[in-house]
């Protein structure tokens, strides 16, 4: 069973996975509880330093699950709760000793909907950095400037710093929340399907925003477009019902599964 | 119009067609009864302020905003006494229940939600929303002027500031709910403590509407009089900077004056009615388009 | 091993200087939100507590004569709570015969015949009513009703029914001043509508228009539709809304003041001058003294809890079907 050329030919010219690069987050038999709703069952994963790693999936099969993890965002909700050990660059995320704040500041996350919050673009972008480091004003626009600059967004709002984040177009939101996000040089970036309130344009910009975005920081993204998948990522996971089904080079996985499930997913066959 | 139809009326059975009119009488006559009710509404908003204007409007002179309310059976004199003492007491009352309410509020959207705890503040609050204002004069009767040994300003602020409580408390709750949990949960992902998202994000976000809220609360107690008869009640003359003693105020001292004797006092009583609702009605209608603002968001 | 390190040096790398911003600040805005909701529960609490507090001594005098004691003797210190609580009652209950069908009728204009463009005025002024202080409700009721009242409807009707069984003395005005407890009723009515439509209209605008449009696609008319599909899907929330008009009708001060007459005596006839609760605190407490003092704080507690017996079944009823 190998893939169409069609698939073949998406590969093409991509920057390959690395299967060298260090692990920066280290997945441990981990599993997840939505009350007494056994949402994660037993996932072992690693995602690798500057690579992206994209989750698939059909719906409710836990991949947003498996990303709420990564910086705690679920223990905002007392009813959900995680077991096992998630290792950012070896220390366990989910030890209740750890400060959440400080962690959610070195693992950034872009969510489904643009969130711009309700105040100027450039608010927007120093909200999170002035939270942790405490900047004079130079060095401060500076940061802002160059948050706007990776997030694609500078030359389209520099002369309306202003102006508020809310009365940007929908794209424009999520590229001022990826500058948010890039402002406080985290570690690793979460996106949870940043593009599927999005027209076609807008993800097409936000997708080659995260294939830059490599570079600097490892990026775990869900998403239920397998094509996008395919465009960015350099390995997958598929998910399916609450556990790991295969974890593998993107390419591997898309024109060479292992398992029957994935190569039922990937081509369509059900999800 | 079916009725004057001939295909719809002929070859129907006689006792089909009774059964028709009918329905058609029940349904007209609750087209018209609906109507009129609605029309009732409309008239008697329409005669209250007529009245208000035919029998306030003479009184509008200077003298109503510099002079204080005048003794018994004298001439001239105003009302200023009583603008001002109703102004102090209402913004003493709100700015008191503003941080309380604002705060409670907050807890039930954003602290609270679901538990049980929450549950009964809420559903106690929602009953304190229509608790009869003069339970509360009386218990602020009991709880201030008794112990004091005198009217005074403090216990109509703190009277008004009880009433104003729950609404602002149940809108903060409302416009809070209305933010959409991922502008919390993207506060929280940059790693800014719970209270910073709720004061920097949630409000923020929400500002319109507990606006509104407090506009709502300050038109529910512009107007009250009931807890003020006990606890500020009034006075003719200026009041002191302490506010002990009675402290006049225009509800109060319309209640007194409409049904005095006097034909000045009552005039002046008209004045104030008048004032007094133009005033209420307006900050009614500028919450309802400010909280127009905030739902369409 | 090697991994680890290499993960360790990557961290180090790319680390930032991060000063942790205290958790104090925090903890003090909890609490205070805390604090805050808690203060509702005890000033509900406050409330109840200061009441009987001050109604001790009439409650230990009189006992439970004093619901039953018709006696309002400043005098001789007797009093009872009898003539001011079925004053209360009356009036709530000629306020919600008069009230409830005027309301529901403004909601079924509202949701089902009113025009578009004239929904937003109108729904508007309706619910201005309900901003109007109590004290111009009265003031209106004094001055603008009452007169026309008595002219148009007291001598009428009382020439009429003189000496008729029954409706004869429920609707005879031996004084016909305008003022009474019909006339507080009727007040009352008017203060309430625009609750009950209110909370009424929103019921009805959330039953899906699905429902509605295959009623009429089926071919009823406005009355089946309003009778056998809006009113038994809202019912249990429309009884709510009327039990919460009931509330306000009961415990409402200024404008029952103005228009009942305030007669601490019992009268059969509706036209007649009468009190409640509320009018008589209103009245009587900034002169009352001792044993007086204490029973008009009394007659609050009984009207604490009737009113809020009300208030709570009204909101479970609201409630249950807003969550649903």
């Amino acid at each position: 069973m190998s893939a169409s050329p069609a698939i073949r030919s998406q590969f093409e010219g991509r920057s390959p996975a690395d299967v060298k690069a260090p692990v920066r987050i280290a997945v441990k038999n981990l599993n997840f509880y939505y009350g007494s709703f056994h949402g994660l069952k037993d996932i072992n994963l690693d995602f690798r330093d500057r690579q992206v790693t994209a989750l698939i999936g059909p719906s409710g099969c836990g991949k947003s699950t498996l990303l709420r993890t990564f910086n705690r965002i679920y223990s905002l909700y007392p009813e959900q709760r995680a077991e096992g050990e998630i290792l950012l660059d070896g220390q366990n995320v989910l030890d209740s000793k750890i400060d959440l704040n400080e962690l959610r500041s070195r693992v950034g996350m872009v969510f489904q909907k643009p969130t711009p919050f309700p105040m100027s673009i450039y608010d927007n972008v120093a909200f999170g950095l002035r939270l942790y480091e405490k900047l004079p004003k130079s060095e401060l626009d500076g940061r802002v400037e160059e948050s706007l600059r990776k997030a694609a967004l500078w030359d389209e709002v520099k002369d309306k710093l202003k102006q508020s984040g809310t009365g940007l177009s929908g794209g424009q939101q999520q590229r001022l929340c990826i500058a948010r996000t890039v402002a406080q040089r985290p570690e690793v970036i979460l996106f949870d399907e940043p593009t599927s309130a999005l027209d076609p344009i807008s993800t097409g910009r936000i997708e080659e925003l995260i294939e830059q975005l490599r570079a600097e920081f490892t990026i775990v993204i869900v998403t239920h477009n397998m094509q996008q998948a395919a465009r960015i990522s350099q390995f997958t996971a598929f998910m399916y019902l609450g556990e790991l089904i295969e974890f593998d080079a993107t390419t591997k996985i898309f024109m060479n599964p292992a398992k029957r499930q994935t190569q039922d997913y990937i081509t369509g066959r059900f999800g | 119009m079916d009725a004057s139809n001939p295909i719809a009326t002929a070859g129907r059975a006689p006792t089909a067609s009774r059964v028709r009119s009918g329905r058609r009488i029940a349904d007209r006559v609750l087209i018209l009864a609906s109507t009129i009710a609605t029309l009732l509404g409309i008239i008697v908003l329409g005669s209250i302020l007529l009245m208000l204007i035919v029998e306030g409007v003479k009184g509008f002179t200077p003298a109503l905003f510099t002079a204080p309310t005048p003794g018994p059976g004298s001439e001239g004199g105003g009302i200023a006494n009583a603008i001002l003492g109703s102004l102090i007491m209402t913004l003493l009352g709100i700015l008191i229940a503003t941080p309380v309410g604002l705060m409670a509020g907050t807890f039930l959207a954003e602290y609270g939600r679901t538990s049980k705890l929450a549950d009964i503040i809420r559903f106690l609050n929602d009953v304190l929303l229509s608790a009869p204002s003069i339970l509360i004069g009386l218990f602020v009767y009991t709880l201030m002027v008794r112990p004091m040994g005198t009217y005074s300003g403090w216990a109509g602020a703190v009277a008004l500031a009880i009433i104003a409580t729950p609404v602002i408390v149940r809108t903060t709750e409302d416009m809070l709910r209305l933010v959409p949990g991922p502008m919390r949960e993207a506060g929280a992902a940059l790693g800014a403590p719970r209270s910073l998202v709720i004061r920097a994000v949630t409000w923020r976000a929400a500002s319109a509407g507990i606006v509104t809220g407090i506009i709502l609360a300050l038109a529910r107690i512009a107007g009250e009089t009931a807890p003020l008869l006990f606890t500020a009640l009034n006075n003719n003359s200026w009041f002191n900077a302490n506010l002990l003693g009675g402290v006049p105020n225009l509800p109060v001292m319309i209640y007194q004056f409409a049904l005095s004797p006097y034909p000045n006092w009552q005039s002046l009583a008209w004045s104030g009615a008048l004032l007094i609702t133009v005033t209420i009605l307006a900050l009614s209608v500028v919450a309802r388009f400010v909280i127009k603002d905030q739902r369409a968001r | 091993m090697t991994a680890l390190t290499q993960t360790l040096t990557v961290a180090r790398e790319s680390a930032v200087a991060r000063i942790a911003p205290s958790k104090t600040g925090d903890r003090l805005f909890q609490g205070a939100a805390y604090a805050s909701a808690l203060f509702v529960l005890m000033v509900l609490a406050g409330i109840l507590g200061s009441i009987i507090y001050g109604a001790w001594p009439a409650f230990s005098e009189f006992g439970f004569g004093f619901l039953t004691s018709s006696a309002w003797n400043i005098g001789t210190e007797q009093f009872g709570a009898l003539p001011a609580v079925i004053g209360t009652v009356a009036a709530a209950m000629l306020a919600l015969l008069i009230g409830v069908p005027i309301s529901l009728g403004i909601a079924v204009y509202l949701t089902q015949l009113c025009p578009g463009w004239a929904r937003k005025p109108v729904a508007m002024t309706i619910e201005l009513l309900a901003s109007v202080p109590s004290i111009i409700y009265g003031m209106w009721g004094l001055f603008v009703f009452a007169p026309l009242f008595a002219r148009f409807v007291q001598v009428p009707v009382s020439n009429l029914v003189e000496g008729l069984p029954i409706v004869g003395t429920i609707l005879y005005a031996r004084i016909p001043s305008g003022v009474g407890v019909l006339t507080a009723g009727i007040i009352l009515a008017i203060m309430i509508v625009p609750f009950v439509a209110s909370i009424t209209r929103d019921m009805l605008d959330q039953i899906p228009t699905v429902l509605r449009e295959s009623a009429y696609g089926i071919g009823c008319t406005t009355w089946e539709v309003v009778r056998h599909v809006l009113v038994p899907q809202a019912s249990v929330s429309i009884i709510g809304a009327i039990m919460l008009g009931l509330g306000r009708a009961l415990g409402e001060t200024m404008a029952v003041t103005f228009v009942i007459g305030n007669a601490n005596r019992l009268s059969a006839s509706i036209f007649d001058p009468g009190s409640t609760i509320a009018s008589r605190i209103a009245n009587e407490f900034n002169e009352a003294d001792g044993l007086q003092l204490s029973s008009l704080m009394a007659l609050g507690c009984l009207l604490f809890i009737i009113t809020f017996v009300v208030l709570i079944i009204a909101r479970l009823l609201v409630r249950r079907t807003k969550v649903a």
